[in-house]
């Protein structure tokens, strides 16, 4: 893996390094990102720049030239002046990861496998808004979309191959996903909301959302109607309890009631009157609200805060059990792209080597003609056939060599060959891996023509 | 063709089980799943062609769908799987395949391993238009009850609090009942129809006073009929929904259930 060179440093930190005290200080926020990404883009060695801003992380993603490390030490030292600390103190917190590594870590983002909560979906969005930034502002490049294009199909593809992201992992998104199980849906639902509290709160602010309609009672009803103000939504009189339950579809209720606010009996009641027409209770007090025996009155669904956190947790370990799979995919796309990479790199690098090699031939032919003034013009071109014929020998071992590396041992004979030779090759174009292509390699782009000027030094 | 279309069918119908009661969606199954679902719609959408090819291939060869009670199985379990295929590309029912495609296979064989009627008697345009509205009415009544089914099943989990084996393969228990009110308010005129014609054809061959004033079927074709029509009553009238009607809708269809069958003893004997 090491030895592919994709010129990518990635320099971060995330809820896994740093308090949220040291995130918040690192944050862009939206207003601030151009000049943020233009003063990256500046930095020296730095090609092309991105930023990833989230609760939970802040990364800069940089393709630089061959001097990653004078990159790197440019990037701590701004973001620790951002941050206003010292490099020193900001070093305890950051993680760099560079080439391959960095690829992968970026797939790995992208995935949510990186994330607090594995699996969650908006870190795919924020990844995607983070390379649209970088487009709009100019500082992405072939490197960084090839490496965010990447990311976001791999994304895809776990997305749609395992159950990762499939089932909510929340007590609200599970207690959301089953009163679906019963009405489809909560657009115009009647949501009685039953207590005032910041639990019940929390639910409305959720359901509100959903287009749910909201009608909130409270034993205090200042309390209520300051509540029901705040959402849109409407009050009823905590005395006339038994009616509002008579036209809701779903009940939410959080009250900090020692005893149970909704009897078996006035529950019974209740259902008599509507004929079957379901009404689901979220009990998600405790202690509890309801009466658990009420869950056995025929149309009445009963789920309390116990049921709902088993749900979540049972799907949590699904969700560490679909990591590993999503974790081989992320391995199997990493090499996918890997060697799709090389492939374009394959190119341009031999015309660069044979330029090179031919190049100091001929020069040095001709250094020694023009030493050896005597010489006939047969003489001439014997030396400079000599010359050539010798560059081509020595280069035909080389060359067979680059077109038959996989890199299988860990070392990229393109990048061996690009260092060796101090060969600079124009950066690819981006990379398309095709879903059946493993490892044939893409024709060189236009923009992989070599640096003339390079393969003549 | 019948043993192709039913072994097509019975492929179907264990997919569609293997849905309903496979365990929950973990080990990366949520792909085999959602594939498995394509999957049995694809298979079913294979048996319905081709179960049609052989109501068509016998309708050529001068075997009227409706000409003997086998014939109009046959066509009972074309409806139903064909009108369970329609409403699923409509509605998420993948849960009620497991009920609906199995149904649909158990009429057909049904229907096949009884011979025709030796004596079927001359029916003349209003014993056909008695049997293919009831045909219709029966088919769309099991689509009812399949729908009822599903719906016990669905609630019978949520009040057992199996939340987990739920979540995102159940059809919502509210659009079960709603399709289940609607398979009932078309089935019931067309079955009034057809008790209606039925009663005129009988008493135009004189049925009724050769034999037993009263055979079975009609008095179970009756108890359909009321329990149906107290159904809808119930329902539309009263606002009655959920776990009776759906038992209801099961008691109407037990009744039309009981009317085939005793045609069947009565022509297997």
């Amino acid at each position: 893996m090491g030895g592919t060179a994709i010129d990518l440093i990635v320099l971060g930190v995330s809820h896994k390094t740093a308090p949220v005290g040291v995130r918040e200080r690192l944050a862009v926020v939206p207003e601030a990102m151009e000049s943020v990404l233009g003063e990256l883009a500046a930095l020296p060695s730095v090609r092309e720049a991105a930023l990833l801003s989230t609760c939970n992380r802040v990364e800069i993603y940089v393709a630089t030239d061959r001097d990653g490390d004078r990159a790197a030490q440019a990037l701590g030292e701004t973001l620790a002046r951002r941050a206003g600390v010292t490099s020193l103190e900001l070093g305890a917190h950051l993680y760099e990861r560079r080439d391959a590594e960095a690829v992968l870590h970026l797939f790995r983002v992208a995935c949510s496998l990186d994330s607090l909560v594995l699996g969650e979906p908006q870190i795919l969005g924020q990844t995607k808004q983070a390379h649209e930034t970088a487009l709009r502002h100019g500082s992405a490049g072939a490197i960084l979309n090839a490496c965010f294009q990447g990311a976001f199909r791999v994304a895809r593809r776990v997305r749609r191959e395992t159950a990762i992201a499939r089932n909510p992992v929340s007590v609200s998104s599970v207690a959301i996903e089953l009163v679906r199980q019963v009405f489809g849906g909560f657009d115009r639902r009647q949501v009685l909301v039953v207590g005032a509290g910041k639990m019940s709160e929390l639910a409305a602010r959720t359901l509100r959302t959903h287009g749910a309609n909201l009608t909130v009672t409270n034993r205090t009803r200042a309390r209520a109607d300051e509540m029901a103000a705040r959402f849109g939504a409407a009050v009823s009189d905590w005395s006339e309890l038994p009616a509002a339950l008579g036209v809701a579809d779903i009940v939410i209720a959080s009250t900090g009631a020692q005893r149970p606010v909704l009897t078996l009996e006035m529950l019974r009641q209740v259902q008599r009157a509507r004929r079957g027409r379901p009404l689901f209770l979220l009990d998600i007090a405790v202690p509890r609200d309801v009466e658990p025996e009420a869950g056995s009155l025929d149309g009445i669904y009963l789920a309390d805060i116990d049921d709902l956190q088993k749900v979540a947790a049972e799907h949590r370990d699904e969700r560490k059990n679909e990591a590993a799979d999503a974790e081989a995919i992320v391995a199997q796309e990493l090499d996918r792209f890997l060697k799709a990479w090389r492939g374009r790199q394959l190119a341009p690098t031999v015309t660069a080597l044979r330029a090179h090699v031919l190049g100091l031939a001929q020069a040095e032919a001709a250094r020694t003609i023009s030493a050896m003034p005597g010489l006939g013009e047969r003489e001439r071109r014997a030396i400079a056939d000599l010359a050539e014929s010798l560059a081509k020998k020595l280069l035909h071992a080389p060359q067979m060599a680059l077109r038959n590396d996989d890199a299988a041992d860990g070392v990229s004979l393109v990048v061996a060959v690009q260092r060796l030779f101090a060969l600079e090759v124009a950066a690819a174009a981006p990379v398309e891996v095709a879903d059946d292509r493993t490892d044939v390699p893409a024709a060189p782009a236009a923009g992989d023509v070599p640096d003339k000027k390079a393969a003549g030094r | 063709m019948t043993a192709l279309e039913i072994g097509v069918y019975a492929l179907a119908a264990a997919i569609y089980l293997g849905y309903l009661l496979g365990r929950s969606m973990s080990g990366g199954a949520v792909a085999e799943r959602a594939r498995a679902v394509g999957v049995a719609h694809a298979v079913l959408a294979a048996g319905v062609g081709l179960h049609l090819c052989d109501i068509g291939a016998r309708c050529i060869h001068g075997v009227n769908p409706i000409s003997s009670t086998p014939e109009a199985m046959s066509l009972v379990a074309f409806l139903i799987a064909a009108g369970y295929f329609l409403a699923s590309l409509r509605y998420r029912l993948a849960a009620a395949g497991a009920f609906a495609v199995p149904a649909a296979l158990a009429t057909l064989v049904l229907a096949r391993v009884v011979p025709a009627e030796a004596d079927a008697p001359h029916m003349g345009s209003l014993g056909q238009v008695h049997i293919l509205l009831a045909v219709i009415g029966v088919a769309v009544f099991a689509l009812a009850a399949v729908l009822a089914l599903l719906y016990l099943f669905e609630d019978r989990q949520l009040k057992r609090k199996q939340f987990e084996r739920m979540m995102g393969r159940g059809t919502p228990l509210e659009t079960l009942d709603r399709l289940a009110l609607t398979c009932v308010s078309v089935g019931f005129p067309v079955f009034t129809v057809a008790i209606v014609t039925g009663a005129i054809w009988v008493a135009r061959l004189g049925l009724l006073r050769h034999t037993a004033a009263l055979r079975p079927e009609y008095i179970f074709a009756l108890a359909t009929w009321v329990a149906f029509g107290v159904l809808l009553i119930a329902r539309v009238g009263a606002g009655w929904r959920g776990r009776r009607a759906a038992w209801l809708t099961l008691g109407g269809f037990g009744g039309a259930m009981l009317v085939l069958l005793t045609y069947f003893l009565r022509h297997a004997a």
